[in-house]
């Protein structure tokens, strides 16, 4: 098993690779000078030719690609990505704490997408073919097909407006938290409630529930068996839904004001802040492999057969 | 076992979950009455505080750089002098001389004035701000005084002297902006220098800043020792809101009570948004006089190109319908512009002929110009080249697009082809400093640089020149502007400028569209509304709630 563990980990390393240098070259392909988008960025109202030859020895450009390449891979190996081309001030400092509160959001999301995807699921699924199972489904068709921002305008309007229960954006209470949250879990648990459901009835169908009937065992006992086993092709699903969220939360964070990372990647993006973008993507990247990695390693344990086959 | 619980457990919560949501939304029947009254509360509380909402960040609020945001520093720092609809008027100076030769100017400063950390605003402090500028002055290149100022003296605790290398007009005009030539307290300076980041933000202004959570709030409060009086409202907050439809949300719910147009020129909310506000009597809304033009720029010195023609500039002029487009685009807030500079803008209240929106001069003019329609045709031609031109717009600016749009369709009807390419502002710039274009959008600097600083440009290879070197009089144009920035005589100064502009004006290289405005959206019980001459910065200290 551990040997498994490592060969699959090893796996992420030349991905990593792949995507800083791919993210280093489209940075590079962008046909303005680095040095006259910093002197932009800073909002210099004059641009002389005199400033944009200091600028690019500051920044190092004269040096060649490769190399550049390099220097920054290894600064970016001891998480120094940088300084922002508008503040000047570390990408770290920046992106670090906008991280963190996006890490809040997503996580809080996520155990909410997991719990209500899990409630709504068995709901569904015990009660398949009912009133209550086509009214949930309906309501998730009708809530997942509206676009997130009308649906966020319409909770503040509703909850903060009109009711006046919750802040209308921000992150300064634990109040603010709600809305954000919600929309997310509306969002997401609105799909994954049906892969739950699904399974469930996949296996309501199998011999080992009918055998469990016929002992006589208590239906609870039934249900949580058949839950447990059901959970398994949710894990990949669940697994993934933490980069996926972290990365989607661009137009939930500008709607609340949100000071993590989907906030920051615009604002960096419409100023050009290129140290800022590039370190926003590896971060994300990162995110994604090692998630998947994990999610491998998870059902590999779940299931021997995947450990079987090798990778 | 462990595992049975814990998935036990799970479906309680769950439960429990459900349970409580559904006892909410039963509850929300009767919610309404006591939240109005908790929304009254709340209201109640703001008349206090006057909280802002901002797209962007207050940022580096280093004065001396240029990231930081314009409205928060110019509450927090103060210049020399102080630009207004009168002239120049004292602030930290309370008199000053000018010498005979225009080259020495001797500031007289205000005594008991601090700033926010105590240290005192004395002749010293004013030489190593503006030292600490100077050191860095590439940076500033925008701003001519940087290239004019030789040396800064104290003369005693509360006299100071600027020497200039020659005599510049301007200089009391630069010395009023917003940045670089404010005051920091020496205290914040790392190694004597303000270039490479600061220890704190002292300034001598109204308002200090007390708090700044990055990307969500900063906030201000009164500065109880400003000499000029404490400002009657206490505390101002700058709320980071980067959405236009929660902006709005907010506003109505009263955690932001305050809105203005930014420094790009944009408004948070919309036109139809800010009726709904004002519309419910707790929201007014004030504007202010024109603060700069929105034009199309067109190069001159580009030979292939049929904008070097003053004849198809004029027919462009001609072709634009300024009245829809303020009316239809703009819903009023911006009026229609006849010239370079409105007539609120520094002498710039000349005569000059008006262009009005007329096809058929438009044509006239063209046929004139040899751009003939041949029959079948539909576009012109003139000596086998057909009348084709480029027009590069901001992709951000949805304004632009649909005014483009609008000309090229009614180019169309008169013969002309007009491409529209929608790039990023960066690279505009950078095709407006090479000469690569035909036309393109843009707009003067405003009312606190204009029209000095837009006219100082025409010369400037990174600005206007392509824009100008192509006319009949550019040599005569170049040779005035000259003139007038080192012009000591007022009228001389008058007269120049009026050549200037009418040069100009005739050869219809900057095609004048709308005049932008600064918009405010605030409580009805918010007094003393007024505004700057200029868009960047707003008197918040003149301002109090009834």
């Amino acid at each position: 098993m551990s040997g498994y563990i490592f060969r699959r980990s090893l796996l992420a390393i030349p991905l990593l690779l792949v995507i800083s240098f791919l993210t280093f070259v489209l940075n590079a392909l962008s046909p303005m000078d680095p040095a006259e988008l910093v002197l932009h960025a800073q909002g210099v109202p004059r641009i002389t030719d005199e400033l944009i030859t200091a600028t690019r020895t500051a920044l190092g450009m004269d040096q060649p690609f490769l190399i550049r390449y390099l220097d920054w891979l290894f600064s970016c190996l001891q998480l120094d990505f940088g300084n922002s081309y508008v503040t000047g001030k570390p990408v770290w400092s920046m992106l670090g704490p906008a991280f963190l509160n996006t890490l809040e959001l997503t996580i809080l999301s996520v155990v909410a997408v997991i719990a209500a995807s899990i409630g709504l699921g068995i709901v569904c699924a015990l009660t398949e073919g009912r009133w209550l199972d086509k009214s949930i489904r309906g309501a998730a068709f009708v809530l997942t097909s509206m676009p997130s921002y009308l649906l966020a305008a319409l909770l503040v309007w509703y909850f903060s407006v009109k009711l006046d229960w919750l802040p209308t954006t921000g992150k300064e209470t634990v109040q603010s938290y709600i809305l954000p949250v919600s929309v997310i879990t509306i969002s997401y648990a609105g799909h994954y409630f049906r892969i739950v459901r699904s399974a469930m009835l996949m296996n309501l169908n199998e011999d080992y529930v009918l055998f469990g009937r016929a002992c006589g065992l208590p239906e609870s006992r039934i249900t949580i068996r058949l839950l447990r086993n059901s959970l398994q092709v949710a894990v990949s699903v669940f697994c993934m839904a933490i980069p996926i969220i972290l990365g989607s939360t661009v137009v939930i964070e500008n709607l609340f004001a949100w000071p993590g990372l989907g906030m920051l990647s615009v604002k960096s993006i419409l100023s050009r802040d290129f140290p800022i973008i590039q370190a926003y993507v590896l971060v994300l990247a990162a995110a994604f492999v090692v998630v998947n990695t994990f999610s491998d390693i998870i059902n590999a344990l779940i299931n021997p057969k995947l450990r079987e086959n090798d990778l | 076992m462990f595992k049975k619980r814990n998935l036990r457990l799970t479906l309680v919560l769950v439960l429990a979950a459900i349970a409580t949501l559904a006892g909410c939304s039963s509850n929300s029947g009767n919610g309404n009455s006591s939240t109005s009254n908790a929304n009254e509360k709340k209201t109640a509380s703001l008349a206090q505080e006057l909280i802002y909402a901002t797209a962007k960040d207050i940022n580096d609020m280093n004065p001396h750089l240029y990231p930081g945001s314009m409205p928060a520093q110019g509450i927090v720092y103060e210049s020399l002098v102080e630009n207004t609809a009168n002239g120049i008027k004292p602030l930290l100076a309370e008199s000053w001389e000018i010498s005979e030769d225009g080259t020495t100017y001797t500031f007289h400063l205000r005594k008991n004035v601090t700033f926010h950390d105590g240290a005192p605003f004395n002749a010293e402090a004013v030489k190593k701000n503006i030292d600490a500028v100077q050191n860095n002055a590439a940076m500033h290149a925008w701003i001519k005084l940087s290239s004019k100022l030789v040396e800064t003296k104290v003369i005693d605790e509360y006299t100071v002297q600027l020497v200039l290398s020659e005599p510049y007009y301007p200089t009391l005009l630069e010395l009023s902006m917003t940045r670089p030539y404010v005051f920091l307290s020496p205290n914040d300076f790392i190694n004597g220098q303000t270039k490479d980041g600061v220890n704190g933000y002292n300034g001598t202004g109204p308002y200090r800043l007390t708090e700044h959570k990055t990307d969500q709030y900063a906030t201000f409060e009164a500065n109880e020792h400003y000499w000029n009086g404490v400002p009657r409202i206490p505390k101002i907050k700058a709320k980071v809101l980067p959405a236009g439809e929660t902006t709005f949300l907010a506003l109505k719910k009263g955690e932001v009570n305050f809105v203005f147009t930014d420094d790009r020129g944009t408004d948070s909310i919309d036109v139809e948004a800010m009726k709904t506000l004002a519309e419910s009597g707790k929201f007014q809304i004030v504007r202010s006089a024109p603060m700069n033009t929105k034009m199309i720029v067109a190069n001159s010195s580009r030979k292939d190109s049929p904008a070097a023609e003053k004849a198809v500039r004029e027919a462009i002029w001609h072709s634009i319908d300024r009245e829809a487009i303020s009316k239809e685009l703009f819903n009023g807030t911006e009026s229609p512009a006849e010239a370079l500079f409105s007539s609120n803008v520094n002498y710039a209240n000349i005569d000059l002929k008006k262009r009005a929106y007329d096809l058929e001069t438009a044509k006239k003019l063209l046929d004139e110009a040899d751009w003939t329609l041949q029959p079948g045709d539909e576009i012109r031609k003139k000596n086998g080249h057909a009348l084709i031109m480029g027009l590069y717009y901001d992709v951000n600016s949805s304004s632009q697009k649909s005014e483009a749009e609008l000309l090229q369709n009614t180019l169309k009807k008169i013969g002309v082809q007009l491409e529209l390419i929608g790039e990023e502002s960066t690279s505009i710039a950078n095709r407006r400093s090479t000469g690569d274009y035909d036309l393109l959008f843009n707009q003067t600097w405003g009312l606190a640089y204009d029209p000095q600083s837009t006219i100082a440009s025409f010369t400037s290879e990174a600005a206007y020149y392509h824009t100008t070197s192509g006319i009949a009089k550019s040599d005569e144009l170049y040779k005035k502007i000259d003139e007038v920035m080192a012009s000591t005589d007022e009228a001389t100064r008058k007269s120049l400028y009026k050549d200037i502009l009418t040069i100009v004006h005739d050869e219809a290289v900057f095609i004048p569209i709308t005049n932008g405005r600064v918009t405010i959206v605030a409580p009805t019980a918010l007094k003393e509304i007024s505004f700057k001459q200029t868009q960047f910065e707003l008197p918040f200290e003149q301002m109090y709630f009834e």
